[in-house]
């Protein structure tokens, strides 16, 4: 098996490592580098529990190879927030209990970072079709959706620009029977 | 699983495309990923033994009745041939091994299997040739029951039955190319000088057994 | 209604029971901080993997490991006659045991690796321990196998024909068991005398459980100690423990199973597989830490599926619309052996909860077991009662459509009365509390019920069609006590065992023998013992999942935890509160009896001002200078619980839907469920278990089914063949609870983990029944997809003359 020397840059640290051509960029970032906040549902490209961000996308990073990666920006759960300083999207699932076991998650945020990149108000429907390639088996989605919501008010510059502050509802958006 | 279809070849007679379809090598370079296809003599066929006798082989795409005849398929006869499919993101190789039930012009009937260290497959395929309702075509109807085992049965159908129509089409695309290339003739027979073109023509026309002379 | 949750620092500790606090499991799970049993990284680590078969069903000719052997990085390759050999470790055997039993059970062998025979395509063949997972795999596949392939069966018809390939010598015709509960005489007179009767002919499919976490174990042996610790993806690390101790020889004092953070079980970490004792044997063998992984293949090829189940069943009533029998038949999939707890679940999991929600006066229920070619079939998400649930439903929803009566109104008049309780059924059961008129009631007033039967109409006339289905479901959690377990075939107690240790300071441990992978049992029980103990819930901690540390344990499975595990932490907190109030006697100098315990706080009667608190009680028992003579010092109690009896949640679901009966597709309009599942120790987390279950149910219903084609080849063995529902599959559910405890338990709480998947997949086929009622469908099979749907509408319309709508005279579903 050949093999090949990379860099990958995770989030911010610098590595230089020895893969093999075939060494999927999940196994490279968990079995070499340690970043196990990443997990393994499929490896076949359809869970999307392993989702990272690469170079500021989403991607799973069992389609990846790591030797693809050479030279990329990678971004993991671990670089989120810690348990003292959430990211909104963590005080999101945490506050809507959009997970159980929690073996989706890093992933559903992930992935969640993109669509509130692209959209920093999507409706329901926006969240769920954005989460097409992510499957949860524990929560029926129903409080991921709302995670999302509830972070993307928290994120949104405007609502704290103008008067967001007003609100003090921690909760926003947990009406899930409706749409919005 | 069953996959079934029908393929038109433009421009060619029935005559014609069964030659083609009679011979091994033209159909071994039809065969996507088919590295050989060769008679197997031996009770077991031995691949290893049959890839160093492919290669020391020197067979050349011909458009020669004679030379076709001389190497048609045989009713009854075994082939093995030596395959390499990508299924998503794998590439087994399938060592096959199929037998020739049937050979009698316009119909072929064929079943056998393959396999590769953690697949295999059974098949069992028919085709039948007629002339297009234009009449300047010849349309090939097969058929082809399939059980596939192991890791690229595991794959499911939707991964499975594209590939296969991808290979039955890049077949029949490709035997229409080599018509075309080669010039293949055909010896029809129904005309020429019957008495003597009558065992070359039932030769290549599969009828070996029934008035073969040799 | 969604339930708002709360920061547990501005929750009042006299509250904490029943709030529904953020859970604590959440910020290792958020900062990907949690260890799930594949993030274990050990020194000198090896990798293993598993050779399985090509085949349904198959005599193996050869296994020829040399190729294999002599790769690069492979430590070594093993067949069942290495596990089995006197020079290789343990001395187990190396098959795989059943937990339960019938009288007519037929227990066949099962052999972690199969030597003669494969019987089903996940069928272990040899494993392969190499240095990194790519050669492990790679040289697995270089194991060359001969076989001589044999004709497979798949169902269980089709196992139980005449002529069908036998998969175990011993087991004529392909019967695992026979059994039956009810009583066939009174029932088969009840039948007679009816005056009217419907019947049914279903598949309930075969469901693949698909945690997100795909099965794991990591086991490292130490030669020195000979003591082999085991991380694996489980549901019951002590169950787990004592039968793998058998399967490969290693006593159990000298095994630890761990459970690391579990993603997700569904039941189908429950069983006993080869793999694990695989992974353990080969640590033994090699005397170092070896890991395997399930790829998301072997999973679909190993994991026990559920359901399976081939019934006829037919309901009997009189004039009035009283339910007077039930009768069933089912053939049930054992799949090619028989899985750990496998027989009970068509038997006393699905036979018990015949009666539903209805009084009925004579029910037969009559069960066969099918060896197959598809993996052991055991436990996943409801086990037994989903089955039964949705037969039931339906069977009630076409038994109102004879009667010429509306589905609510049938039921109605058949619930079990609320007066009635402790209500005993014809099959074996009594159920403990209920009131089952309430969660309908709620259910209907929030779908607007008469509103929504003349929208109906309307919508029908302008060609769409809409449909409602009920679900009026029972569910059986906490099988208990014991010794009926024992009586029925358990090879186990089914009590639950719990250890609640106050420490000098004040602050607690308290171990659990339960195994939560996604519950949340961190925070519930945590919320448990501060509230018994009346200490800060911050000052409690909980400990789950590990033979080492917690003395004994059952599991969780079932939806057992709140009420057996969360009974006995209570027993164990109450036993550490009784002997702290000698000490507090012993330090006011006051009689016990006149000690008052209250929000922590030990007083004497009469006396406020003379009080000590829990934690200054717990500083006085670990110093021990002055406590009663003769007292042990220190301040912990164990307990075993074993519940009087199995508590039955209830409740109500229901779904609108629209139907395109020229295109067969199904939307989801609404979703109601209306659980009662007795008091709730966190409304949040409750609302959690009822969504996901809820999406479990609808997945059945609409999209899930493993497929295996006449070789009993797995056709649906990904996440592309297999549907695990989308965001965008599940509708949006509103959810209510009514409360009715349980008279059973302290907590009164009665268990919620599979009521969404028990009660779904029936609300939404009799909303599909419903809506097609004018082109007299009765019935289609889940999952339901477009085709299906489209073909029973093409069915009945050929049958009727037209594919339209059948004229008024036939009884238009809406008029009522
Ligand atoms: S593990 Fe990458 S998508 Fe499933
Ligand atoms: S929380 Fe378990 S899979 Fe999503």
């Amino acid at each position: 098996m050949t093999e090949h020397d990379i860099t990958l840059t995770v989030n911010g640290a610098e590595h230089d490592l020895t893969v093999e051509a075939r060494t999927l960029l999940v196994h490279a970032l968990r079995d070499e580098l340690g970043y196990t906040g990443t997990n393994v549902g499929c490896e076949s490209s359809l869970c999307g529990a392993c989702t990272v961000r690469m170079d500021g996308e989403a991607v799973k990073s069992c389609t990846a190879l790591a030797v693809q990666a050479d030279g990329a920006e990678i971004r993991t759960v671990e670089d989120l927030g810690t348990r003292h300083d959430f990211h909104p999207i963590q005080e999101g699932f945490q506050e809507e209990h959009g997970l159980q076991c929690g073996y989706c998650t890093p992933g559903m945020m992930m992935t969640a970072l993109d669509i509130l990149e692209e959209n920093p108000d999507p409706t329901r429907e926006e969240i769920r079709e954005g989460l097409e390639g992510n499957l949860c088996r524990c929560t029926g989605y129903q409080n991921i959706v709302n995670a999302v919501q509830n972070a993307a008010k928290e994120m949104q510059p405007a609502a704290v620009a103008d008067g967001g502050e007003s609100d003090d509802d921690p909760t926003p958006a947990t009406d899930g029977g409706e749409e919005l | 699983m069953e996959f079934s279809g029908t393929f038109e070849l433009e421009d060619t007679t029935v005559d014609e495309v069964w030659l083609a379809l009679s011979d091994p090598v033209l159909v071994q370079e039809s065969l996507p990923g088919c590295t050989f296809l060769l008679h197997v003599e031996a009770e077991e066929a031995d691949f290893d033994e049959l890839g160093e006798q492919a290669e020391g082989m020197d067979r050349e795409l011909t458009n020669d009745p004679e030379v076709i005849a001389g190497r048609a398929f045989r009713e009854g006869e075994r082939y093995a041939a030596l395959m390499q499919v990508s299924v998503g993101p794998v590439n087994p190789t399938f060592e096959t091994v199929v037998t020739i039930d049937e050979r009698d012009r316009p119909r072929m009937h064929a079943s056998g299997e393959g396999s590769s260290g953690d697949s295999s497959f059974e098949m069992s395929s028919s085709m039948a040739l007629s002339e297009t309702e234009d009449g300047d075509g010849v349309a090939v109807e097969w058929e082809t029951e399939a059980d596939v085992f192991g890791k690229v049965a595991g794959m499911g159908q939707r991964v499975i039955n594209p590939v296969a129509n991808r290979i039955v089409k890049r077949f029949f695309s490709s035997v229409q190319e080599e018509l075309h290339d080669l010039g293949v003739e055909a010896v029809s027979s129904s005309d020429g000088d019957e008495s003597d073109d009558r065992s070359l023509v039932d030769r290549v026309l599969g009828r070996s057994k029934s008035t073969d002379s040799e | 209604m969604t339930i708002d949750s709360l920061d547990p620092e501005d929750v009042d500790a006299a509250d904490i029971l029943g709030s529904a606090i953020e859970r604590r499991e959440d910020p290792a799970l958020l900062t990907g901080n949690a260890e799930y049993t594949d993030d274990i990284q050990l020194d000198g680590m090896l990798h293993m993997a598993v050779v399985r078969s090509q085949y349904g069903h198959a005599r193996l000719e050869d296994i020829d490991t040399s190729e294999a052997e002599a790769m690069e990085g492979v430590h070594g390759v093993y067949t069942y006659e290495d596990l089995t050999s006197d020079e290789t470790p343990g001395g187990g055997s190396f098959a795989l045991p059943t937990a339960w039993l019938l009288d007519s059970l037929e227990q066949v062998p099962h052999p972690v690796l199969a030597s003669e025979k494969v019987r089903h395509q996940g069928d272990g063949i040899a494993v392969v321990v190499a240095e990194d997972r790519y050669t492990a795999r790679d040289a697995a596949g270089a194991v060359d196998v001969a076989y001589e392939r044999l004709d497979a069966v798949v169902h269980p018809s089709e196992a139980f024909a005449d002529d069908a390939e036998r998969l175990h010598d011993d087991a004529e015709g392909n019967v695992a068991f026979d059994w039956e509960i009810g009583d066939a005489e009174k029932t088969a007179d009840a039948f007679a005398d009816a005056s009217h009767t419907a019947s049914i002919d279903l598949e309930n499919q075969l469901l693949i459980a698909n945690a997100m976490e795909p099965r794991a174990a990591v086991a490292e042996y130490n030669p020195g100690t000979d003591e082999l610790e085991v991380a694996m993806t489980t549901q019951n690390p002590h169950v787990h423990r004592l039968l793998m101790a058998g399967v490969i020889g290693h006593p159990e004092h000298k095994l630890s199973v761990r459970a690391p953070d579990v993603g997700g079980g569904f039941g189908s970490k429950i069983h006993h597989y080869a793999d694990e004792a695989l992974v353990a044997w080969c640590s033994m063998m090699h005397e170092a830490p070896v890991k395997w992984t399930a790829t998301r293949s072997e999973t679909y090829l190993t994991d026990a599926p559920g359901r399976g189940h081939e019934t006829k069943a037919e309901i009997a009533m009189d004039d009035d619309g009283n339910i007077v029998g039930l009768r069933v038949d089912t053939m049930a999939n054992m799949g090619a052996y028989l899985s750990t707890f496998a027989p009970a679940v068509p038997t006393y999991l699905y036979g018990t909860l015949l009666s539903g929600q209805y009084d009925i006066p004579a029910i037969y229920g009559h069960v066969k077991g099918a060896f197959t070619n598809v993996p052991p079939v055991d436990a996943y998400r409801g086990a037994g009662r989903p089955e039964a649930s949705f037969l039931v439903e339906r069977l009630v929803h076409l038994g109102a459509k004879e009667v010429g009566m509306d589905p609510v109104e049938f039921r109605k008049r058949n619930f079990v009365p609320d007066d009635a309780f402790p209500y005993e059924t014809q099959v074996a059961v009594v159920y403990d509390s209920g009131e089952y008129g309430k969660p309908m009631d709620e259910a209907l007033e929030l779908l607007d019920y008469e509103n929504f039967r003349e929208e109906q109409e309307r919508a029908r006339d302008e060609g769409t069609y809409l449909g409602v289905g009920f679900s009026c479901y029972i569910e059986a959690c906490g099988l208990a006590p014991s010794e009926l377990a024992g009586q029925l075939g358990a090879q186990a107690g089914l009590w639950e065992s719990s250890l609640v240790r106050m420490h000098p300071s004040g602050t607690v441990t308290a171990y659990c023998g339960t195994s939560g992978h996604g519950q949340g049992h961190g925070t519930t029980y945590a919320q448990i013992v501060a509230n018994e103990l009346g200490v800060p819930y911050d000052s409690v901690e909980v400990v789950e999942g590990d033979t080492d540390e917690i003395p004994q344990g059952m599991g969780t499975y079932g939806s057992r935890s709140a009420a057996v595990g969360g009974s006995s932490l209570v027993k164990s907190a109450q036993k550490v509160v009784e002997k702290g109030k000698e000490i507090a006697a012993h330090q006011l100098e006051a009689d016990p009896d006149d000690i008052e315990f209250e929000n922590g706080e030990y007083s004497v009667a009469g006396a406020p001002a003379r009080s000590m608190s829990m934690a200054d009680v717990a500083g006085a028992a670990y110093l021990a200078h002055d406590i009663p003579a003769e007292m042990e010092p220190g301040l912990e109690a164990t307990s075993f619980y074993d519940p009087e009896n199995f508590v039955f949640p209830f409740g109500t679901h229901a779904a609108i839907v629209e139907v395109d009966p020229d295109s067969g597709e199904i939307e989801i309009e609404r979703y109601v469920a209306v659980d009662d599942v007795g008091n709730q120790i966190n409304p949040k987390i409750v609302e959690g278990q009822i969504h996901g279950g809820i999406a479990q149910g609808v997945g059945q219903a609409l999209y899930e089914g493993a497929e295996y084609d006449d070789n009993a080849t797995l056709l649906t063995g990904s996440m592309q063949d297999y549907a695990v529902p989308k965001a965008e599959h599940i509708p949006e559910m509103e959810t209510e609870s009514t409360v009715t405890p349980s008279p059973h338990n302290p907590l009164g709480v009665k268990g919620v983990g599979e009521a969404g998947t028990i009660a779904a997949p029936q609300a939404i086929v009799n909303a599909v029944a419903d809506a097609l009622e004018p082109f007299g469908v009765d019935h289609i099979d889940m999952p339901m997809d477009a085709e299906s749907v489209w073909s029973a509408v093409q069915a009945n319309a050929t049958a009727d003359g037209g594919a339209e709508p059948a004229g008024d005279d036939a009884d238009p579903g809406g008029e009522r």
